[in-house]
């Protein structure tokens, strides 16, 4: 087989495994045991967010700043009565070194029903805990209430200012509006 | 005029992006990053199969995801103003400059005099040198702009040209070879591309600490054993079919005394480029933007009149790779801020359970790789994936340092998998010695063989030194 021949063969397997993979990524995850329609209760869930965004800093004197934080990314949920699989998750934030963060978020599944929710926390690196209050939503989620916590595994900065951050051990728990509620 | 089987292969990437894009839209992500998605798949997809140059693929790509609402067209646009991005142009501009001014012939001689019995002499020439100066530049973009004029010269000094099918062989290996280089390089040093800090303190995160000596200990000897295989590696795959030329030494030192002196122009461009170099060098330590420092030196050029605007017009593939790096590097970064790479990442990771971890470590190498074809950085995929791939392998039991290493030496590596996959890349890709088909292939084929190395070579290394 000539090298050319080759690289055109392993081009189209590469393909094929590029294809396959993204289909298996995209393909409908095992459902966790015990998983069923959302219920009119409260419900516990858990997951990570891989979130991509940008960071305006000013200072503020004697070491302190602030800053204008905007993040999005996909938030993948897990546990028994999820409100879904995942969200594409959307986050603005003041961050004060000295009095911690006040931010909103919008989170959006696959048809457009959103969770919208506000959050508070620290913001220092050493003490990143972030607490969320669900406070509505659209669709499905209208009039959904609960409250989640989260923490930065890491925020990182790139070179050309973008930064990206992964949040890990996201708890929380979610009861679905009355709206939800009368659909059942 | 087009025959009927080019005509179905120009309609295979439209049915691609059609077929994707009225799929259900998976669970979790949005239509936007979907589609998305589908359009971008296709857009490559294109170029893979030869139904369209990067260029048309491209264009048709960003005018459909704007023009349907997927994406913003300040979001769609943003790689026109990316700094990485004009680094890529200015320097493949500054590069002609070393070519017209005579200084390039004049490395070129030197070169030749010094390695030149063989076309594999010019190359461990070229990727010797590439693996000795990377530990100074932070920016692999930077040491691409160093490294071009030079291979460019070699070629052009050798009678290569990259319109002949036969002549241009040479110069499509010199250029593969110093574009290999380039990604082979930055594993053999922490320091040797900006991606790699950010990898490290993603490591640092979950628990382990490296520094400029212990991961030059973790790469040396997989990456040694890379950068001697390279142009081995590379004249298998694309053969310069020049014969050995002994008495060429011999040739090139006469010219080379009969070139007489150095000239004003040549020496305004060894200037200008030593201080280039020295800023692209020190821009972490003196604050400098390394683009800047790039204008900088095309505006010196061309005030000294060692380049001219009709020097600048007549670099028409500039323009062309301008636009395509522009939008596919805007595409990709929106993939990633849609959340559609890391819910992929994050997906794949999760069929990881119950493997046994030298299966998942392997696996996990395997599918980070992979899925460079849809970045068009090496930072952006190491800040969106790095730390889900790390987690995961370390939770399948892999050993927290091997799989640290792994991830981190193929964030590297990958770049040379695609001639997108790396800015540094586009310089020697845009030459047009090589078409980009054969970039594809043998962009496949030698990360294939810098993965084999790394994986046998590497992982029983790394456990060695890290235990």
């Amino acid at each position: 087989m000539s090298t050319d021949r080759l690289g055109v063969a392993l081009l189209l397997i590469v393909a094929i495994f590029v294809t396959a993979l993204l289909a298996t990524a995209c393909a409908p995850g095992p459902e966790p045991q015990g998983a069923a329609a959302p219920t009119v209760g409260a419900v516990e869930f858990q997951g990570t967010w891989n979130a991509a965004g940008t960071r305006r800093t000013i200072p503020l004197g004697g070491g302190r700043t602030s800053s204008i934080v905007e993040l999005k990314g996909t938030m993948l949920l897990e546990g028994p009565g999820r409100p879904g699989v995942g969200f594409l998750a959307e986050t603005i934030a003041l961050v004060d070194s000295a009095s911690g963060l006040s931010g909103r978020s919008v989170w959006t599944d696959e048809n457009g029903d959103q969770v919208f929710s506000e959050l508070v926390g620290e913001g220092t690196a050493a003490k990143n805990r972030i607490s969320g209050t669900i406070v509505g939503g659209t669709g499905r989620f209208a009039g959904a209430s609960g409250s989640y916590e989260f923490s930065w595994q890491y925020v990182i900065e790139s070179e050309d200012g973008k930064i990206q951050g992964r949040a890990v051990e996201l708890r929380g728990v979610v009861q679905n509006g009355p709206a939800e509620g009368a659909r059942q | 005029m087009k025959t009927t089987r080019m005509r179905v292969k120009q309609a295979v990437p439209f049915a691609i992006a059609i077929g994707i894009w009225f799929l259900p839209v998976p669970d979790g992500l949005t239509p936007q990053a979907w589609h998305l998605f589908a359009v971008f798949v296709a857009a490559i997809g294109a170029v893979l199969i030869g139904a369209f140059p990067l260029l048309t693929a491209a264009m048709i790509a960003v005018a459909t995801v704007v023009l349907t609402g997927t994406i913003t067209p300040a979001n769609a646009f943003s790689g026109f103003s990316n700094s990485s991005v004009l680094l890529v142009v200015i320097a493949f501009l500054v590069a002609q400059a070393v070519v017209k001014s005579g200084l390039g012939r004049r490395i070129s001689l030197f070169m030749v005099s010094r390695f030149g019995k063989s076309p594999l002499g010019l190359a461990y020439s070229i990727v010797l040198t590439d693996a000795a100066i990377a530990p100074a530049f932070p920016s692999n973009t930077a040491r691409a702009g160093v490294l071009f004029p030079i291979v460019l010269s070699v070629a052009q000094g050798a009678g290569s040209v990259p319109d002949d099918a036969e002549k241009r062989r040479l110069g499509g290996f010199l250029m593969f070879c110093a574009m290999s280089s380039l990604a082979v390089s930055s594993a053999l040093w922490m320091t040797a591309t900006s991606a790699n800090p950010i990898g490290v303190q993603i490591a640092r995160q979950s628990g382990l600490d490296i520094g400029f000596g212990s991961w030059l200990l973790a790469s040396s000897v997989p990456a040694l054993v890379a950068i001697l295989l390279l142009p081995l590696i590379v004249a298998k795959l694309f053969p310069p079919r020049v014969a050995e030329t002994p008495d060429a030494p011999a040739a090139a030192r006469r010219d080379l005394g009969a070139m007489g002196s150095m000239s004003r122009a040549e020496w305004i461009t060894a200037v200008t480029f030593v201080v280039m170099v020295a800023g692209w060098v020190f821009a972490d330590s003196l604050g400098l933007n390394v683009t800047s420092i790039a204008f900088m030196g095309l505006g010196v050029l061309l005030v000294t009149d060692v380049l001219s605007l009709r020097d600048i017009a007549e670099q028409g593939d500039t323009l062309t790779t301008f636009l395509w790096l522009a939008v596919l590097f805007a595409l990709s970064g929106q993939l990633n801020e849609l959340g559609f790479m890391s819910y992929a990442g994050e997906r794949l990771a999760s069929h990881m359970g119950g493997l046994s971890w030298p299966v998942t470590y392997v696996t996990l190498i395997a599918l980070y790789v992979a899925i460079h074809y849809l970045f068009v950085s090496q930072s952006s995929h190491v800040l969106a994936l790095l730390g889900v791939f790390l987690d995961v392998g370390v939770r399948g039991g892999v050993p927290l340092p091997l799989m640290a290493f792994g991830l981190l030496f193929a964030s590297s590596y990958f770049s040379v998998i695609t001639p997108q996959g790396g800015s540094q890349n586009i310089i020697f890709a845009a030459s047009g010695y090589l078409r980009q088909r054969e970039l594809y292939q043998m962009g496949l084929l030698v990360t294939l063989a810098f993965m084999a190395i790394f994986l046998l070579i590497g992982t029983p290394w790394v456990l060695l030194v890290t235990r």
